[in-house]
């Protein structure tokens, strides 16, 4: 059992670290109040292949395995949730989506531009009626000669406003039930597809968020990905390997919250000592600090599954529960250790505590992720 | 062709240590950096292979740890490394790390411009670059915050000096140590890091270079600093503002 990363993961996690310092820590607040994409942010994280890194060189990627995609998700996180999710939803479901299921020419013509950063992805399946219960969604494709019509209404589409490659899922076959759903790729501009207004939210708030409306929306069957009818099965890998990078993503936040808490609370002078002195205080410190070691061991686990090609669902699954749900615990202590300044605007703890929330929602919900969970412990 | 050598040192990561008990430093849970200026110097020496072509090679010797520290100098634009590594040379004092770095300079690299930072991060000597420069027998450019390659081999730098700016011009071959002003070290991609593992590195034994002179120096204690802070409060009220200013004339703040 080797726990050490090499030192290629050691170097990669460290330049993410400095980046995130240097682009990403100074305007976090700034992103947050705004809800503003902070698009020359993104050029630069193109610029330093992070926007790909486990994809392969020949389809624009960094060539590296998702265990140092999980890293650099985490550091970023560290400095702002938004900005490390919108990258892992980039990475983590778009990208692998067309990597895991695209043709040759749909690799080279979506994946690869993807991968180098020059164009954002997006994950299009829930709908305002379906949400953990996918087989509800409504949306169709019907075939009509050389294209698919799309006809229905996504909603918390991640990135709807922002991107530019969308990985639409809508039935093709209703009546095939869990063999009817089909994804395709629609690129931004497309005739009969068009983002609504980015959702006012109560965290995550740089994250652009919308409904996507698809009205008599003609696709290319080149555009089709994967056979018809396998829409659900690549959904659920793709959810697989999103959920590590919310896993990822609220590892970097309980760090965030750790380290703010440290340092307030051995800055933060009462009854004449620091607060970190009180056994109140550096419990709560501790119960973080080990709780982060956990959260962080499955969600390298996780990912190491992934890069030895072994089956991950169920560990990507306790990852993402285990480490949101601390996020939300230990971001509530964190605003608890800060006390009154915790609860203002311009504190780091207080976005963490907003931004944390979501890691529980998305990519599935905890509940849907016991629901994974005991699925495959009581199969 | 310009053969240019960026030398660098393996250092502690000052964000890591912690003061102990008593004042002392804790070192046990640290980790390791390119000292901070040796990133100017490779970052310097990666731009001017970038204007004006030739080859950049990053040199250090240290612990085999530091081989870390290659891997992370090859990724800032060096095209090969040369590794003096052994686990005695962790505690160099800086005659010594000028010795070893002459004698694999003189015996291994072709060199025009070899660039140095001002001074390293935990030491901070300052002497490495004006030592190695004397066991070379070539002129040193000190405290260098501009750097241009000129015509017919010469080299033109602005050297921050107390009460100004000197600029020097030379004949390469020449030892340059750089300031922090000089650039802005990059922050390498990640494609930068998996290709510094496939450039060559030339890995050097202790055996293979001559007996390195004991080192003369004893260090017989460190520890952290103390911030001394005076804090005095002033009542509002007119008597108290009044001796404000007062305090503040005094202090020189204001006049």
């Amino acid at each position: 059992m080797d726990f050490k990363l090499t030192e290629e993961q050691e170097l990669i996690r460290k330049n993410m670290r400095e980046f995130a310092d240097k682009y990403v820590e100074p305007i976090a607040g700034e992103i947050d109040e705004n809800s503003r994409h902070p698009a020359e942010v993104f050029k630069k994280l193109a610029e330093g292949d992070w926007m790909g890194i486990p994809i392969p060189t020949e389809y624009g990627g960094a060539g590296s395995d998702y265990l140092t995609h999980i890293l650099a998700i985490e550091e970023l996180s560290r400095s702002c949730a938004s900005t490390g999710f919108t990258v892992s939803i980039h990475v983590g479901i778009a990208c692998m989506l067309v990597l895991l299921n695209g043709t040759e020419e749909q690799k080279q013509q979506y994946l690869l531009p993807m991968a180098k950063g020059e164009k954002l992805g997006a994950f299009v399946l829930t709908e305002p009626g379906a949400g953990t219960d996918v087989m509800a969604a409504t949306t169709t494709a019907v075939l009509d000669g050389d294209a698919y019509v799309l006809n229905g209404t996504k909603t918390f589409t991640s990135n709807g406003p922002t991107g530019d490659t969308y990985m639409v899922f809508a039935w093709t076959d209703k009546a095939a039930g869990r063999k009817g759903l089909s994804c395709f790729i629609i690129p931004r501009g497309t005739a009969g597809m068009s983002a609504g207004t980015h959702f006012q939210k109560m965290g995550l708030r740089s994250s652009q968020t919308s409904e996507m409306v698809f009205k008599d929306c003609r696709v290319p069957k080149a555009n089709l990905l994967g056979k018809e009818g396998a829409g659900l099965v690549m959904a659920m890998a793709g959810f697989d390997h999103g959920r590590v990078g919310i896993a990822a993503q609220s590892i970097g936040i309980v760090q965030a919250a750790l380290d703010e808490s440290v340092r307030y609370s051995k800055e933060r002078i009462q009854f004449g000592n620091p607060i970190s002195k009180n056994q109140a205080i550096s419990w709560m410190i501790a119960d973080m600090a080990t709780e982060l070691s956990a959260a962080r061991f499955l969600t390298y686990h996780a990912a190491w599954l992934k890069d030895q090609k072994l089956n991950f669902s169920k560990e990507a699954a306790m990852a993402k529960l285990f480490a949101s749900e601390a996020a939300m615990r230990h971001t509530i202590k964190a605003v608890q250790i800060h006390g009154g300044y915790g609860y203002c605007k311009g504190a780091k703890v207080e976005r963490l505590m907003r931004d944390a929330k979501i890691t529980e929602i998305y990519e599935g919900t905890s509940e849907a992720q016991r629901m994974v969970i005991s699925g495959n412990v009581l199969r | 062709m310009l053969n240019i050598v960026a030398c660098f040192k393996w250092v502690i990561d000052e964000a890591y240590i912690r003061k102990g008990a008593s004042g002392a430093l804790d070192f046990s849970a640290v980790d390791y950096k390119i000292s901070d200026y040796d990133r100017n110097a490779i970052e310097e020496a990666a731009r001017l292979k970038g204007l004006h072509g030739g080859s950049v090679t990053v040199l250090t010797a240290g612990p085999p740890e530091a081989s870390k520290g290659v891997k992370d100098a090859l990724s800032r634009g060096a095209d090969q490394a040369v590794f003096a590594g052994d686990p005695t040379f962790n505690q160099l004092e800086s005659s010594q790390t000028a010795a070893i770095l002459g004698e694999i300079v003189r015996s291994r690299i072709p060199y025009d411009l070899i660039i140095c930072g001002e001074g390293s991060s935990d030491q901070y000597a300052q002497q490495v670059g004006p030592r190695l420069a004397e066991n070379l027998g070539i002129p040193c450019i000190s405290y260098v915050q501009k750097l241009t390659i000129g015509e017919g081999g010469r080299i033109m730098a602005e050297r921050r000096v107390e009460e100004g700016v000197e600029v020097v011009d030379a004949l390469l071959p020449v030892v340059v140590t750089v300031l922090p002003e000089i650039n802005a070290p990059r922050i390498p991609g990640v494609k930068d890091t998996l290709m510094a593992s496939k450039k060559p590195v030339v890995t050097i034994k202790k055996e293979e270079l001559p007996a390195v002179g004991a080192a003369r120096l004893q260090t017989l204690g460190m520890t952290a600093m103390r911030m001394e802070r005076n804090g005095e409060i002033f009542a509002a009220t007119p008597e108290g503002i009044v001796r404000f200013v007062e305090a503040l004339q005094k202090k020189g703040v204001i006049s």
